[in-house]
């Protein structure tokens, strides 16, 4: 399946669960901000931290109620660790920090990528599980697989001061207690490569879940990403 | 105290905007060319081919010159036709397969490259016919090298050593001489892996 079969079946998907979504099923609309700062070491290691801030705007059920207020939901800071392995790809392990109505949460990170180079767009695979820890819950522990993709909007590749558009794919499992949960998210962005090492990017995240359990969760975050290497 | 925290954010964004609007920057660019910017030259040589394929146009920004670059597939083959910023036509590449060159060229390409690397993979080659205008299109026409060219590979080699793994490009001669090696630099993927 080339790529662009692939975008077409993913948007599919997204379709069928937005005309899935029933009375029952509730939103949430909102702004997802991040600046990620990457620093380069020597032997191949690199260290990546950033920081995430959530925030709604709206929530509501489909074909119902809708309440628009601002509501500051909660920041992540992480900081990972990765060494490179091959040459494409990639080993990291982290920690990361949730600061949630005065409430902390803990998550360790592990994740490997590889980078795929094809002649005109760049295919990022990422593996990683993670294991939530805090007072207030029990633990989470989760498995993702995440397909991120990057077309140049000028050219075979993307050069300083050029446009790209960016689509995220992600598949996320999650245990808690006896649960099970899995959630799927599309994010398409529209990047803006500054310099190499400086890229802008905006796009509208697309996160759907609990529809295992017919209590369909769907959310709409708006994107905005800052990245710089130092 | 988010006042702040925006205040400062806003000027990183703004101090990198006037960077690279305002500093002067090295590196090379390549970004699609309409064929109505085309040089008429080399319009008019890739048009005397009479190809069935599609041919997209690249132009090739360095810190010192301009190139244009003609991309197309003939008979199942990838093909590279680069010209001068006046459309003057400088270099030919076709892709190739490694089986189809000749033993003494594969055997002098491979004693080169287990010396340097411990272990490898050809990934790409392309052979490269430079020359004058002529010799260069009836090379196109009938896939018959003419003596008048210079013939060199091209070879995209991923290379194990001690320390790492990294991506070169050999240029060898057409008898399999070594004539220069260069490392592959990578943009960086971090927007992609985090």
């Amino acid at each position: 399946m080339n790529i662009n079969k692939f975008h077409i079946a993913t948007f599919i998907v997204f379709i069928q669960f937005l005309n899935s979504a029933s009375a029952q099923s509730t939103y949430q609309f909102g702004l997802l901000p991040s600046i990620n700062l990457n620093y380069k070491l020597e032997n191949d290691w690199s260290l990546n931290s950033k920081i995430e801030s959530r925030q709604l705007l709206q929530t509501g059920k489909f074909n119902g109620s809708t309440e628009s207020e601002y509501n500051y939901i909660l920041t992540d800071i992480s900081m990972i660790t990765a060494k490179k392995v091959g040459l494409n790809s990639r080993v990291a392990g982290g920690y990361l920090i949730r600061l949630r109505e005065e409430k902390l949460f803990h998550r360790f990170i592990q994740q490997y990528t590889v980078v795929q180079r094809l002649s005109a767009l760049r295919l990022v695979h990422r593996f990683s599980t993670d294991q939530t820890f805090s007072k207030e819950e029990k633990p989470e522990f989760r498995l993702r697989y995440r397909i991120a993709s990057e077309i140049p909007l000028n050219g075979e590749s993307v050069d300083p001061q050029e446009f790209y558009f960016k689509f995220n794919n992600e598949y996320l499992n999650s245990w808690q207690d006896s649960d099970y949960d899995l959630e799927i998210r599309l994010v398409p962005l529209l990047g803006y490569n500054l310099k190499n090492n400086d890229k802008i990017e905006v796009g509208m995240g697309y996160r759907v879940n609990s529809f295992l359990d017919n209590t369909t969760r769907h959310s709409f975050w708006t994107s905005i990403n800052w990245f710089l290497e130092i | 105290m988010i006042k702040s925290i925006l205040a400062v954010v806003a000027i990183f964004i703004l101090g990198n905007f006037s960077n690279s609007l305002f500093a002067q920057q090295k590196f090379e660019k390549e970004s699609r060319l309409a064929q109505s910017d085309v040089p008429m030259n080399a319009l008019n040589f890739i048009d005397s081919l009479n190809l069935k394929n599609k041919v997209k146009w690249y132009l090739e920004e360095g810190l010192e010159r301009k190139s244009i670059e003609a991309k197309f597939k003939r008979n199942r083959k990838k093909h590279s036709v680069e010209f001068d910023a006046l459309g003057n036509i400088e270099d030919v590449e076709i892709e190739m397969k490694w089986d189809e060159l000749t033993t003494p060229l594969k055997n002098s390409i491979s004693t080169r490259l287990q010396k340097d690397c411990i272990k490898h993979r050809i990934n790409k080659i392309q052979i490269q016919y430079t020359g004058n205008q002529i010799p260069l299109f009836l090379k196109l026409l009938s896939g018959k090298p003419t003596e008048d060219l210079t013939v060199k590979y091209e070879i995209i080699v991923k290379c194990r050593s001690e320390k790492s793994t990294e991506l070169f490009e050999y240029l060898f001669t057409d008898k399999g001489h070594f004539v220069l090696a260069s490392q592959i630099i990578f943009k960086p993927s971090y927007h992609l892996e985090y």
